[in-house]
This record gives structure tokens, C-alpha cells and sequence, in this order.
């Protein structure tokens, strides 16, 4: 059950955090969201798919681990299988926080996530004399970053829509083991209409600087493969 | 003996005798090794503070260190904090940790520490350690493989539950032969070595090598081989200790350092265990009778711990000889443990003296009965350094001393201080000391033993030091960056002994990972 708090020295200040991965933390998910900033980081590890909303219309990037709810095939016990920790996912428990007015963005924090820990073991908060502990200070410039990405997000899809730049995308999954699975609901960047695209239209892209998180999520796809391999190891038949 | 030593019988059961018998076994599978311990003799258990050392060392064992923790009521000890030892005044303290400085010259390092804006104690600037002894840490998180830390770190323990593991170990998983008979007799040969030992119930038990761990007895190396006593105590005044057991709440605070502490005649230590201190106060009986440190022992326990009550305690009274043998392996008989030697507490070189002692046995394997003299001359030669080292290096703590009492004005009498040390602090008034003072492999106290004793007492640095350098300053700032991670990132002693006692499936899972 999720319990969102203002983080502040006052009330977390005996605060500990599990930091590693782990299912019991959380980390066993099927795919977290991403930001056109990270793409270059996520591309080299996991396939970038785009998501809409069926009630806003509105897209989002999604950095995938699995083919099926709950399934992260790139965590191991206590491992996580990968150079790159998605931002979303390292960010857990805490989140950005704006009053619904405007303002300045607060760190919160989710009381009811696995991460919080009990008895005395994880990374602190806060130091005793209520100052932000160096884990803190990573999180906030992650959640930063993060947040800054989820923000130029939209320009980002408005670019993509408005040139028809994206198409829906299904991935069939044949396993070693027989068994074939479809991955469907997502949808890629239309890689030909990309490629007929007027010079001038894609000098426009480069310009709003879109073309690098659109030629990183194409380059993401290939790793799809990877995806399967690790499936597949996880059956036995790798 | 004929050819190559086989057979290995180890004489006494206490923290040596066991020690001796689970690496024997452990790491020269191919040896017999029969352990002969008296059963109405209770073993000494005072040796409860290990050196980082006794990680590699039940590790070759092959004990687990959970197993290790539970079993011997442990917890984690990152070095020694002297209280009191300049002159006696408040906030009169210093850290001896088990991390060493940054690798950089020490006069480097001193320069930087010196220029350093804000002035920090020596231990705080050179390493994150004191950081997480302040506030009573762990210095590993249960997830990390075992043995191994965030920082350096060796053991407080129950040397009785340590023994009585290391026996279980020893017999149950490494085939050691255990005995519980007295020794009667030596049966000797012609050539001074021993052939057998004969015991109370008749049984004769014959070996190719002796190890001595009878303690103070020195049953083989003195009552049979009657190598010489060598006394150390015109340099090492303290003879005799009173100890304590206190117990402890189960939610208090688990120190992650002995912490010694300076009295009028002596020392305290106080070794903090999960379940209980071990309070003991070391003194000598030329300058303090009994009376006078039952006096300062109880006073030390209603200051620390004032809830207890002091009437159901009774203190037990220590009495050691200082010094070491003459020799330590002679013929075919070997002591280790205090047969071999003991000075004062201080430092905790007791098991740290046997690990090495088993270190230097196993790389003198195998030996034949024709070699045996010489590996017996090059073992002697080595502990003889190895003494003399520990002797230096515990007197100095008394050397620096500003305390008006008349124990302390005689430990500063220049006449007791051996003539190496007293070379060495003029060499160190004019240039830090550093390796090439303390060249041996394995030496007990390194340099940066020296330099934390040296700095921490306020000994002056040298005043030629070189301009404070870049790297010495960047290698400064790493030690605090360090040492905020792992004030946040390291649970507390308390906490960590606390989950490991929830969990014992999850993490004897954990420890069986690759």
C-alpha cells in the first residue's frame, strides 16, 4: 500500500533505505518508465517500446525487462543483471512531488514500499545532525534528472506524432524450449516513414535535438535478442 | 621420527591448543593430529580481541562466519580506542583502527593533515574507520561475502564458546583425535626430542611433532625441553589483571572498539560482546595492591555502566609472567600460545600471535627429522623479532605519556626502554616512521600501527615536512567522502549481531553462495 510523505529531517531522520536489488524490494517488474535524456544509457542494455495511455491518448517510453507481468529476467538474487540501473527504478521509494498549484519540486518519499527498511539495517537518509546523507544526494539529482525527462517528454511525442513517427509494434518470441509468446500493445518508431523523412524535417528533429532518442530507441530493439537469450537461460535451454 | 613429520600431537585445549589443531588439520590434511587436553583444567579465557588476521584464519578452517558470530557470542572489532593515556583529561582519547592510512607518504599525509582548515584527530583524517566507530557500526552489511568489509575488522569473542567451537569443528569436520587425559610424562630420546607422551590413564600417544599449548605450564617446552624463560617485565610493568563480566541490556549498544583506559597504575579494557562486557583491570602489583584496583575496576563499572548491580559480581584475579621463551621450537616440540609468551593484553596480540606461529609452522611443511634444526633455527629467529617487536610497540603507549603518576613517571624511565625504541623515536623526530622500519612479511604492528599511536598521542609531526601536495589532499578529502558513505551506508553493531540472530536459514543460504 503506497503511503506518500514529504521527506524532511523531522520525521525520517532514523530513516534506512534498502539500496540493492532484489524482488523482495520491488524490482520485479516487467518494465519502468524512461526519459528521452536516458535513452542513450538504457539503449545499451534493454529494448526502449512506447506505451499510450488508453484514457489521455498520451505516450510514454518504457525501458523493458520481461515478456510478461512481474517478469525482470535481469534480476538476479541480489544481482542486477546489467551496467545500467533504469532511473525509475533506482529512484524506488522515493518520488518528485509538486504542490498541484505549481512550485518548487519536494523529494517524497513512499512509506509503504518494500524498500523502507526495519530493523536498523539499509543506507540512512539523513545523518544524525539531519543532513542529507550522500545516497540522498544521489537520489535528488536522479530524481532531477527524472524529472526534467518526464517534462520535455511530451515535445519529444508531439514531435514523433505530428510526423507520424510512430507505429504499433508486435514482437513473437519463440523459445528454445518450444513455446512461442507474443509481445503485443506497444508501439516502436516507424522506421521507414524515419527514413523518407524530408531533410529538412529531419534537420528540424536534430535541431529540437529528438533525432539522437529517436536513433537510440531504434538501436534499442536489437535487444530484444538479449531478452530472449536471458529467457531462455532462465529455462534451462540457454 | 624417521622421515617426515606425520603425526602431530597438540598438548592443550584451550583458544592455542585449538587453533592449532583445526589449521593442522585444515591445511595439511595429510598429518595426524591427535589434541591431548586434561579435562579438569578450565582454559584461561581472558584472549577475547582478535587482529583482522583471524578472518583469513577461520576462513582456512573452514568455518562460516555467521556460524562463527552465533556460536561465539561475537561481535565486530575495528580496532582499540586509548581513553585517557596522554594525560588523563576530559576528552583525552584517541583510535587505534584496523585501517590503514591512504597509501601515500606519510609525510605527505602529514603535511595535508596538518594544513587541513579544520583541525581533525589523526585517526579521523586517515581513515573512514573512525567514522563508523564512533557510532558504534558494523563494518560490513550481511549481504557482502563472508569475511569480508566495507573496513578492516577482526573479532571480539567468548574465548570459552571460541574454543569449544573450534573443538566441535576440529573433530566433527577435520578429523582431529581428541584425548581427554592428563599428561603424566615425556618419554624422550636420546637426542632430546620427544618420542611419546604418556598419559594419566596409561595410553602412550606417540608423535613426529610436540606443539605445546599448556599455557603459563609450558608442560614440554619448559618442563620437558627446559628451554629459558626470557622476563620482559624491567620493560612491561603489568603482572596481573582483575576481570569482570558485566551483562547488557540486549538493545544496548555494541562498541566496535576495545576501549582501554588509563588509570594510576594500569590500564582497563572493556570488550564489548552482544550479551555482556568484559570489564578487566590490568595493573602492576609493584606500584597497585589488589584492593586499589578492585577499587578502580568497580569505579570504572559504575561510571560506564551504572545499572549494575555490582554485588553479584565478584572480579577473578589474573596473574601473568611477562616475557617470552628463549626459543620456540626446540627438537621436535613447538610452543605456541602463552607456553610461548605473554606480555599485557594490550593490543591483543595473543591470538594474533598464534595465527602467526601456525602461518609460519605450515610454511615450514614438510620436515624431515635431518631439516628440522634449521626450520626450528629460522622459527626462532623470526619470533624472536616478533617479541621484541610487540615489546617495542606496547611500551611505546606508556613512552608518550604526560601522566604525573609515579607507575607512569617509571614507565618513562629511560633505563626500561629497550635501546631499538628509543633509536627509532629519534628517527621518527625528524621523519615519520615508515616500512623499511618494520621490513619483516607479516610484521604484528606495521607503520601505520606506529603512525596511529604516534599522532594519536600528539607526537609532533616532523617540522620539516614537505608543502602539502595535491594527492595527499585529494586522498584526505576521499577518506571523508568515505566516511559519510559509510556512516550512512553500514548498519550498527547491535542491529547486524541482532538480524543475524533472527535469520539463521537465510543466511546460512546467503554464505553457501559463490
Amino acid at each position: 500500500m503506497t503511503k506518500h510523505q514529504i521527506l524532511n529531517p523531522a520525521d525520517h531522520l532514523e530513516l534506512r533505505v534498502h539500496t540493492g536489488p532484489g524482488a523482495e524490494w520491488g524490482d520485479a517488474v516487467m518494465a519502468c518508465l524512461t526519459v528521452p535524456a536516458e535513452f542513450r544509457q538504457v539503449q545499451a542494455h534493454c529494448p526502449i517500446v512506447f506505451r499510450r495511455d488508453d484514457a489521455t491518448g498520451a505516450f510514454s517510453a518504457m525501458a523493458l525487462f520481461g515478456f510478461a507481468n512481474g517478469e525482470n529476467l535481469f534480476l538476479g538474487v541480489d544481482r542486477w543483471d546489467a551496467g545500467y540501473r533504469p532511473a525509475a527504478l533506482a529512484i524506488q521509494p522515493f518520488l518528485i512531488g509538486r504542490h498541484p498549484a505549481g512550485g518548487e519540486a519536494q523529494v517524497h518519499i513512499d512509506m509503504g514500499h518494500p524498500r523502507i527498511a526495519q530493523g536498523g539495517e539499509g543506507t540512512r537518509v539523513f545523518d544524525e545532525d539531519g543532513r542529507p546523507t550522500p545516497f540522498l544526494e544521489r537520489i535528488a539529482t536522479l530524481l532531477g534528472n527524472l524529472d526534467h525527462g518526464y517534462r520535455s517528454a511530451p515535445a519529444f511525442f508531439a514531435a514523433l506524432e505530428s510526423r507520424d513517427l510512430l507505429e504499433p509494434f508486435s514482437f513473437e518470441v519463440a523459445l528454445n524450449d518450444g513455446s512461442r509468446h507474443s509481445l503485443v500493445g506497444f508501439h516502436t518508431i516507424a522506421e521507414e516513414r524515419l527514413a523518407a523523412l524530408p531533410g529538412e524535417e529531419v534537420a528540424q528533429l536534430h535541431a529540437e535535438g529528438w533525432l539522437e532518442p529517436i536513433h537510440m530507441a531504434m538501436a534499442s530493439i536489437s535487444q530484444f535478442s538479449r531478452l530472449v537469450a536471458l529467457k531462455n537461460a532462465q529455462l534451462g535451454h540457454g | 621420527m624417521a622421515g617426515f613429520v606425520r603425526q602431530v600431537v597438540v598438548v592443550g585445549g584451550g583458544t592455542a591448543g585449538w587453533l592449532a589443531a583445526s589449521y593442522l588439520a585444515a591445511r595439511r590434511p595429510e598429518l595426524t593430529v591427535t589434541l591431548v587436553e586434561a579435562p579438569d583444567i578450565a582454559p584461561l579465557g581472558v584472549g577475547e580481541g582478535s587482529w583482522p588476521t583471524l578472518r583469513e584464519t577461520l576462513a582456512s578452517i573452514g568455518i562460516a562466519e555467521a556460524e562463527f558470530l552465533r556460536e561465539c557470542d561475537a561481535s565486530f572489532k575495528q580496532g582499540s580506542r586509548f581513553d585517557g593515556w596522554r594525560d588523563g583529561s576530559a576528552g583525552d582519547s584517541y583510535l587505534h583502527p584496523f585501517t590503514a592510512p591512504p597509501p601515500e607518504p606519510m609525510a605527505e599525509l602529514l603535511a595535508a593533515w596538518q594544513a587541513a582548515p579544520q583541525p581533525l584527530p589523526f585517526a579521523v583524517a586517515m581513515t573512514a574507520q573512525a567514522a563508523a566507530c564512533a557510532r558504534d557500526l558494523a563494518p560490513r552489511q550481511r549481504a557482502m561475502p563472508d569475511y569480508a568489509g566495507a573496513l578492516t575488522y577482526g573479532y571480539h569473542l567468548d574465548a570459552g564458546k571460541f574454543a569449544a567451537l573450534l573443538a566441535r569443528h576440529a573433530t566433527t569436520r577435520l578429523g582431529v583425535r581428541r584425548i581427554a587425559a592428563r599428561v603424566d610424562g615425556v618419554k624422550g630420546c636420546v637426542d632430546g626430542t620427544i618420542a611419546a607422551l604418556q598419559l594419566a590413564d596409561g595410553t602412550v600417544v606417540p608423535g613426529d611433532l610436540f606443539i605445546d599449548c599448556s599455557g603459563q605450564a609450558a608442560r614440554l617446552i619448559g618442563g620437558h625441553c627446559g628451554v629459558g624463560w626470557v622476563d620482559r617485565s624491567d620493560v612491561s610493568f603489568n603482572d596481573r589483571a582483575l576481570a569482570l563480566q558485566v551483562p547488557v541490556a540486549p538493545d544496548s549498544a555494541v562498541a566496535a572498539q576495545t576501549v582501554g583506559t588509563a588509570h594510576e597504575a594500569g590500564w582497563l579494557w572493556d570488550i564489548a560482546l552482544p550479551t555482556r562486557r568484559g570489564i578487566g583491570c590490568v595493573f602492576s602489583s609493584r606500584f597497585m595492591d589488589e584492593g586499589a584496583a578492585e577499587r578502580v575496576l568497580r569505579d570504572y563499572v559504575a561510571r560506564h555502566l551504572p545499572d549494575t548491580d555490582q554485588s553479584a559480581l565478584t572480579p577473578r584475579l589474573l596473574s601473568f609472567a611477562t616475557g617470552h621463551r628463549e626459543r620456540f621450537w626446540a627438537g621436535n616440540c613447538l610452543a605456541i600460545g602463552q607456553s610461548a609468551g605473554f606480555i599485557e593484553p594490550l593490543e591483543a596480540s595473543a591470538i594474533v600471535m598464534i595465527e602467526l606461529s601456525l602461518r609460519a609452522l605450515i610454511d615450514s611443511l614438510p620436515v624431515s627429522a635431518a631439516a628440522m634444526p634449521v626450520a626450528a633455527a629460522r622459527f626462532n629467529e623470526l619470533f624472536r623479532y616478533r617479541w621484541e617487536r610487540i615489546v617495542e610497540f606496547l611500551k611505546l603507549h606508556y613512552l608518550l605519556s604526560e601522566r604525573p603518576e609515579p607507575y607512569w613517571l617509571a614507565q618513562r624511565d629511560p633505563a626500561t626502554v629497550p635501546a631499538r625504541l628509543a633509536e627509532n623515536l629519534q628517527l621518527w623526530r625528524e621523519r615519520p616512521p615508515s616500512a623499511r622500519d618494520f621490513p619483516q612479511v607479516d610484521e604484528v604492528f606495521s607503520a601505520a600501527s606506529q603512525h596511529y599511536v604516534l599522532y594519536g598521542m600528539g607526537f609532533a609531526p616532523p617540522a620539516a615536512l614537505p608543502q602539502p601536495g595535491p594527492a595527499a589532499q585529494r586522498r584526505l578529502a576521499e577518506v571523508a567522502a568515505r566516511a559519510r558513505a559509510a556512516a550512512a551506508e553500514l548498519p550498527t553493531n547491535r542491529a547486524y549481531l541482532a538480524m543475524l540472530r533472527q535469520s539463521p536459514s537465510a543466511l546460512a543460504g546467503a554464505s553457501s553462495a559463490p
